[in-house]
């Protein structure tokens, strides 16, 4: 068995002359809880409907699950859960006949594992699919998704219209399917504390490209706000090699870097006489700060 | 006391800047200096530990192996990982460098805040007055 659950090289995808993909690298290997965060058109969607073969690459290569993402076949489909975006389902079926219909195509469908699902977000199982709510719909495509238990789970915003409620039970249900270090989980997201709780590893998209993907841990490590207050006033001309973003007023200044070393804050006290504090930055600031200009 | 310590005694915020696991690190090294948490009590399992938290796996084991390796904890066949007892065994300068990465994390931790030499060296001095024997 291939050891990584996702490898994507030099993936390109452009739709007429629009490219939205410029050549995208990501490699996962199994058992990881990776969140993609970028910015409303940088790419995600695109790369998400690449992996799951449902986009063609302009160029590059998708393997998923060891194979080609656009020659997928029913031996790695089944291992793979999906939550599109947007979700369309039959409208006049109800909750328990989707799930019955759907679960009929998996051989390896838990049913027992289903109704809790079911039971726990709390779904109607009598009603129709049309008048059901946005989460609704969302939470039960979330159940579709799971119900075979999926060595691959790839979500696309799975928490966009869901209650802070079903948010948790969400996560908790993605935290106890990764448990076994087998289970390997991609999701789309804006909600940057969600991804904190659950997610090892972050992969950041800005046009079309995967610019960082890492720990979680390790980002939080490196990327550092400085406040610099200098001797004396600090010159326009102030810059810190690498930085992701510079203020500077008077005596004062304030650096968001890449990556902090004790080297680098020995360097700024010595060459701007400056005394210098270290801010740790969340996802949300981290992610803020990168797409500041 | 060999009952696992419950996970209540710990608590994470995922959107602080500072990582989880060192969030973890940070609590258990307060609580074994602050005497909750002595030598040979266990922590909770990692699976326990992560699902009452909330939180990945991964980033349990990966504070309990840091811990493991600045010697607070001991990882114990069957019982887990349990707090280790003080250290008194072996040379002045093999227990000088079990100690040096702490002192170095805490050293760059108040360089970060931005205090000077002295003034993180008067830290270690009342640290010291305070668990004086």
């Amino acid at each position: 068995m291939n050891e990584l659950a996702i490898e994507v090289t030099g993936l390109a995808k452009q739709f007429g002359a629009k490219e939205v993909l410029r050549g995208v690298d990501l490699q996962i290997p199994r058992g990881r809880v990776i969140g993609l965060l970028g910015l409303n058109g940088s790419g995600k969607s695109t790369l998400i409907k690449c992996l799951m073969g449902l986009l063609k690459p302009t160029s590059g290569s998708v393997t998923v699950l060891g194979r080609d993402a656009w020659h997928l076949d029913d031996q790695q489909k089944i291992q793979i859960g999906y939550v599109p975006q947007e979700i369309s389902l039959y409208p006049w079926m109800t909750v328990r006949q989707t799930v019955d219909y759907v679960s009929a195509f998996y051989r390896t469908w838990d049913t027992k594992w289903s109704d809790e699902l079911l039971r726990r977000w709390d779904l109607p199982l009598h009603d129709r699919f049309g008048p059901l709510s946005v989460g609704q719909k969302q939470k039960l495509s979330l159940v579709l998704a799971l119900g075979h238990r999926p060595a691959l789970l790839i979500l696309d915003e799975p928490v966009a219209s869901l209650d802070p409620v079903a948010r948790r039970w969400f996560l908790e249900s993605i935290l106890e399917m990764a448990a076994d270090e087998q289970h390997t989980v991609l999701f789309s997201t804006h909600i940057t504390s969600d991804l904190e709780r659950v997610a090892s590893h972050v992969a950041l998209m800005k046009d079309g490209k995967v610019v960082f993907h890492d720990e979680l841990d390790v980002l939080k490590d490196q990327v550092k706000r400085l406040r610099l207050e200098s001797a004396a006033d600090l010159p326009a001309s102030f810059a810190v090699r690498g930085s992701l973003c510079t203020e500077v007023e008077g005596r004062h200044a304030i650096v968001t870097v890449p990556v902090v070393s004790a080297e680098l804050i020995d360097e700024l006290k010595h060459r701007w006489t400056a005394d210098v504090a270290v801010e740790d930055l969340n996802l949300e600031e981290i992610f803020l700060e990168l797409h500041k200009h | 006391m060999q009952t696992p310590k419950p996970s209540l005694t710990f608590s994470v915020h995922p959107s602080s800047g500072v990582p989880i696991y060192r969030q973890l690190m940070d609590q258990v090294q307060a609580l074994v200096a602050g005497g909750k948490l002595a030598a040979g009590d266990t922590l909770p399992s990692v699976r326990q530990m992560a699902a009452d938290l909330g939180v990945n796996m991964m980033t349990v084991s990966k504070a309990y192996a840091k811990l493991e390796a600045v010697g607070v904890l001991d990882r114990s066949r069957g019982k887990g990982m349990v707090v280790t007892e003080p250290k008194t065994a072996g040379s002045v300068a093999d227990r000088q460098d079990q100690l040096r990465p702490l002192a170095d994390q805490a050293v760059v931790r108040g360089l970060q805040l931005g205090l000077t030499s002295p003034q993180i060296l008067d830290v270690f001095k009342a640290s010291l007055g305070d668990h004086k024997s």
